[in-house]
């Protein structure tokens, strides 16, 4: 079905949260996913992958334990969601010069929003690679070296500095493409979000009480 | 030489009870809008109105601009009365309307009647701008129609009381259930401003009720029935009933907000600098306060808090009079002495309201500030973790010093939550200590997570703070916060936003008052009703008719 990217944003941001990450990080979650969607790219899915892989664990076993060259998860695999905040929150070090490399990270592609944020608040050309794959943020301009840039996990992703683009610009996408089965899986999470409905909430919640029909 | 005034300060503006306070201006959405339709001539015309005698039926009303046209498709039914509920909740409505990107064909309007009708239910697509929904105010329709079929107007004093004959319910705008987002036509001069979409659909939707109400009453009775007054006409606006969905846009827009805020103290700061007015300008002011307070005394509401509201604003404009039948007005900053008087001589409603009316002589000055009331919010909502330690803590002293005042472990300053149901998908307020809600919490609380922010703030380690968002990622969001309102002054509400005291409809009288909405109505603490476009041009008399200067009912003397 097809999403529009307000949409898209509200229900990364709220399954984000039900996946149990902090609300800002949730935030930033979701403009990433809508930033991606508009790149054309399967940004949903790959949302749904990562929120399912990391709910129920501790933010401490997938965050960076540090940021020490290679950046690695105390649990094993680096959420890119956490782990991509953290690369726009280094942007000034990045746009220094300072490459970050990251150890094992789950859907590297999620990293992208992040980084072209970095690139984009620095006026530095960035680029993030991994097992092949280039993507580049020059001059406000995306550029993808690979058609399946969708890699379920990486040992090694690199950020820093960009090199001359490769690969084609990105197009720009003005709607987001989701499946069913991503959808529901989104909608699930983001369900952990709302109140069920009591007496109380039902009659005072709204301010309800006072008829409207007149 | 006189010295420039500077905006206000944001810890005066920025409180709960001021911006409960507003009052729409030159700079309000609605403004912008007719001023626009006006000046760049556009053509308005009924494309469609294929409606019944029990009306049931469509219609599609086409706004041609320079560049682009857009129709409004609307959708009557027959309601069961019974089902008529103006609330969010309800499940159908008297007429459901959505705004079409250009001119609809017989195949957009049959996926459409499939669609709109059914509102949240439905589906609409990019093709959409809007989607909303009406029911009629059935005290007055019913009585409208009577007249009208019966060949007499309606009675003035029945029209006064209500000023509508449909409310609208809720109008969905950017991607809303399908529709198309902002950015979409953003790049258009008429869609860049904010909600210049849903004002149009607005404004369309008030014709449609009223081509409707004289349609219906022609079908009753086709040899008796006339049509309105042309006069009588425009004192019928669009009702709006608007409850907590619209609340928390206040507190996750803090950099429209400030834009909507700090082009209106601009506009305010501007007027207050001028060393001298003319005698014309005086007069003008004048005439306006005199309109304004025509407006209060029209404007009723049943709520108790709104009744000790309007009857200060009542004496405020009184003694306003009574300021301007000698005050000298032409010289030595005469409206920044104004403001000095209102400031110390009205109510907080008095006072907002001499500051809108300030800028109601001064067009050339202030219109121009409303190109600065949009923003691009996705980049200016980045994080600066490069940003000292030490910094963040200044700049945390400094946006919320009031909420690091504030004693947290007093039961009253948390006793609310906001939180989102799960039946409706709504926004709510619920009581924290009597309800199993606070896990549902919703970040809308932003003085008492900066004080939480600031107590794991003071012991950190200096350093970029991008390490302290490592540590501590559930204080991402008010980081943010603290950044945009250390860039944008008026982006943060000074207030405790769940303190037991708070009122809702304080933020959406701020928000509805930019809107250019009159006769805020609270039914609750958290809903009221308004009125839209009332004493307007209707698209037909645009052209030739007053475009700017109808917000406040026109002096009797001047009317007749």
């Amino acid at each position: 079905m097809s999403w529009s990217l307000n949409e898209i944003e509200g229900l990364a941001r709220k399954a984000t949260r039900g996946a149990g990450l902090s609300w800002g990080l949730a935030e930033d979650a979701g403009r990433a996913t809508r930033w991606l969607c508009a790149m054309g790219l399967p940004a949903a899915d790959e949302l749904a992958n990562v929120l399912t892989e990391i709910d129920g664990v501790a933010y401490t076993e997938i965050a960076p334990q540090s940021f020490d060259n290679p950046w690695r998860a105390p649990g094993g695999t680096l959420c890119p969601l956490v782990a991509g905040a953290c690369l726009t929150d280094m942007a000034g070090a990045l746009a220094d010069g300072e490459p970050i490399t990251l150890g094992r990270t789950a859907h590297p592609l999620l990293l992208y929003p992040y980084l072209a944020a970095a690139a984009d608040m620095t006026g530095t050309s960035l680029a993030l690679e991994w097992d092949g794959t280039t993507i580049t943020r020059a001059d406000a301009t995306s550029f993808l070296d690979s058609d399946g840039p969708d890699t379920p996990v990486t040992e090694k992703v690199r950020a820093g500095i960009a090199g001359a683009p490769t690969g084609r610009p990105a197009r720009r996408a003005w709607r987001g493409e989701i499946s069913a089965d991503t959808a529901q899986i989104l909608q699930g999470l983001a369900h952990r979000t709302y109140a069920p409905e009591t007496e109380q909430s039902r009659l005072a919640g709204a301010g309800a009480g006072l008829t409207d029909n007149d | 030489m006189t010295t420039p005034i500077p905006p206000r300060d944001p810890r005066t503006v920025m409180r709960l009870a001021r911006m409960g306070s507003l009052h729409q201006c030159r700079l309000s959405f609605m403004r912008t809008l007719l001023r626009r339709l006006q000046s760049q001539h556009w053509r308005f015309e009924t494309q469609a109105f294929e409606i019944d005698a029990k009306g049931v039926g469509h219609a599609v009303y086409t706004a041609h601009g320079p560049d682009h046209s857009y129709s409004l498709v609307a959708f009557a039914h027959d309601l069961p009365p019974d089902m008529r509920s103006d609330r969010v909740i309800a499940t159908a409505w008297d007429a459901t309307f959505t705004l079409f990107d250009g001119v609809p064909t017989k195949t957009d309007i049959a996926r459409l009647r499939d669609n709109v009708p059914k509102q949240e239910a439905g589906r609409v697509s990019d093709r959409e701008l809007s989607l909303s929904r009406a029911n009629r105010s059935v005290r007055l329709w019913d009585h409208v129609v009577d007249s009208l079929a019966a060949g007499h107007q309606p009675d003035e004093a029945k029209v006064r009381d209500v000023g509508y004959l449909m409310r609208t319910t809720a109008v969905y705008g950017s991607g809303k259930f399908g529709a198309a987002d902002r950015e979409q036509s953003a790049h258009r001069d008429e869609c860049r401003g904010p909600f210049q979409v849903e004002m149009l659909s607005v404004y369309l939707t008030r014709a449609f009720v009223m081509d409707l109400v004289e349609h219906v009453a022609r079908m009753r009775a086709p040899d008796t029935a006339v049509p309105l007054d042309p006069a009588l006409r425009r004192k019928f606006g669009i009702g709006n009933s608007t409850g907590l969905g619209m609340a928390p846009f206040l507190m996750t827009h803090p950099v429209l907000i400030n834009h909507w805020m700090a082009a209106r103290e601009e506009a305010i700061a501007r007027v207050r600098s001028l060393p001298s007015a003319t005698q014309d300008e005086a007069d003008a002011f004048r005439a306006y306060a005199a309109r304004a307070r025509l407006h209060a005394e029209d404007w009723s509401s049943d709520h108790p808090v709104q009744i000790a509201k309007l009857a200060d604003l009542r004496s405020d404009m009184a003694h306003l009079a009574g300021h301007l039948d000698t005050a000298d007005l032409t010289g030595n900053q005469p409206w920044n002495r104004l403001w000095r008087w209102a400031e110390d001589n009205c109510s907080l409603e008095g006072q907002e309201q001499v500051a809108s009316l300030l800028l109601e002589p001064y067009g050339d000055l202030v219109d121009g500030l409303s190109s600065c009331m949009y923003a691009n919010e996705q980049e200016v909502m980045r994080i600066d973790g490069a940003m000292p330690v030490s910094d963040l803590r200044a700049l945390t002293r400094d946006i919320y010093a009031w909420a690091l005042a504030i004693d947290w472990d007093q039961r009253d300053s948390q006793a609310r939550v906001w939180y989102v149901s799960e039946a409706k998908l709504e926004p709510r307020v619920g009581e924290r200590f009597e309800e199993p809600i606070e896990p549902y919490e919703q970040p809308l609380c932003p003085g008492r997570d900066a004080a939480r922010m600031y107590a794991d703030l003071r012991d950190f380690p200096d350093g970029p703070v991008a390490g302290f968002l490592l540590k501590h990622p559930e204080h991402r969001h008010v980081v943010r916060r603290a950044q945009v309102a250390g860039q944008f002054p008026y982006a943060e509400i000074r207030d405790n936003t769940i303190d037991a005291g708070m009122m809702p409809i304080d933020l959406l009288r701020a928000k509805l008052s930019f809107f250019g909405a009159c006769h805020f109505d609270p039914r609750s603490d958290r809903w009221l009703r308004i009125n839209m476009f009332q004493h307007a041009p209707y698209p037909a008399e645009l052209a030739s008719g007053n475009a700017d200067d109808w917000t406040y009912p026109y002096l009797r003397k001047a009317a007749e």
